[in-house]
């Protein structure tokens, strides 16, 4: 993909590879750039839907393959619905 | 905790089922985990991160966001940290939705005059990077009242942000609860340690006010050992 990064990303990219490299090779990665790899991967972060709003409707394959939905993952009370990055970092 | 609330988990992901399976199993994760594997729930959420270019591994992943969600698809509450390393703990949920704290977790009682505060955390453990609650139950004899400018502050180097609601204006005898909220630094090293913390107010009666006054207090909390990642060989 080399080449195909866009110009606007190509600053963020170079933190997050440097990072990304360091990390790996078990190499130490300095406060700063510790700094700027979180502040790169932040710039002008969104959180979607609102308290008061509706969530947009899913339904996703469970490790199982079973689809689910919030009707059959939520509790009496609500559901804790977790996004992260990857289970495999 | 939360199941005890009635309240269930589910995490979402662009990881393949596979991978998750995997996962799931090797870490006996007890919540289903959702593969979302070209991030469109994260899209339609609004929360995919278009910081990360193409190409690089991170790229399809989402903001950070937890979603506390009604059974019917209402937002209850967000629970968002900029910092993707560092989350809210399922115990400092608890403690804001439900007033519940766990069984096993630090508390202290003060007392002064007119005023009696006992403070205690959500929970007995954290990661490092996590966000968790504590509360303080206000109790004042007849009579007496304590202002707006109290504050609880933990002077703590473990302490990289934290938060303390007060009800606005004096609070007269009686009792009331408020909350905060302390993110724990990143990193910190695992094992038993302390929190310090001060608590601070005056208090008064009709016919005289008190010297202001400040009660240090300490807090025990177990920080949880990360899972490393083996070395790459």
């Amino acid at each position: 993909m080399a080449g195909e990064i866009p110009e606007d990303l190509a600053e963020k990219a170079a933190i997050m590879r440097e990072f990304g490299r360091r990390r790996a090779a078990g190499e130490l990665v300095s406060d700063e750039l510790y700094a700027r790899h979180v502040n790169a991967t932040n710039d002008r972060y969104t959180t979607g839907p609102e308290p008061g709003q509706t969530i947009p409707e899913f339904t996703l394959p469970d490790r199982n393959g079973d689809l689910r939905s919030l009707a059959d993952l939520t509790g009496t009370n609500g559901l804790l619905l977790v996004f992260h990055r990857s289970a495999d970092w | 905790m939360l199941e005890k609330n009635g309240v269930r988990i589910a995490a979402v992901s662009y990881d393949s089922q596979e991978l998750l399976r995997n996962f799931a199993e090797k870490h006996a994760i007890g919540f289903p985990l959702l593969s979302d594997p070209d991030s469109a729930v994260i899209r339609r959420f609004g929360i995919f991160n278009s910081n990360i270019a193409p190409g690089l591994r991170a790229y399809g992943v989402p903001h950070p966001v937890d979603y506390l969600v009604a059974p019917d698809g209402i937002v209850i509450r967000k629970y968002f940290v900029p910092n993707y390393q560092h989350r809210v703990t399922a115990s400092a949920v608890v403690l804001r939705e439900f007033g519940d704290v766990s069984a096993n977790a630090a508390a202290v009682t003060l007392h002064s005059g007119a005023l009696t505060v006992e403070i205690g955390l959500s929970g007995a453990e954290a990661f490092a990077g996590q966000e968790i609650g504590f509360f303080a139950k206000f109790s004042l004899n007849p009579g007496w009242h304590i202002y707006d400018s109290t504050s609880i502050a933990f002077d703590d180097p473990k302490v990289v942000r934290q938060s303390f609601e007060f009800p606005p204006g004096p609070l007269l005898g009686g009792s009331f609860p408020a909350l905060g909220s302390l993110l724990l630094k990143f990193p910190v090293d695992a094992g038993r340690t302390i929190l310090s913390g001060r608590l601070s107010f005056q208090q008064c009666s009709e016919a005289l006010c008190e010297p202001p006054e400040t009660i240090a207090f300490e807090l025990p909390l177990t920080i949880e050992p990360f899972m490393v990642p083996a070395p790459k060989k």
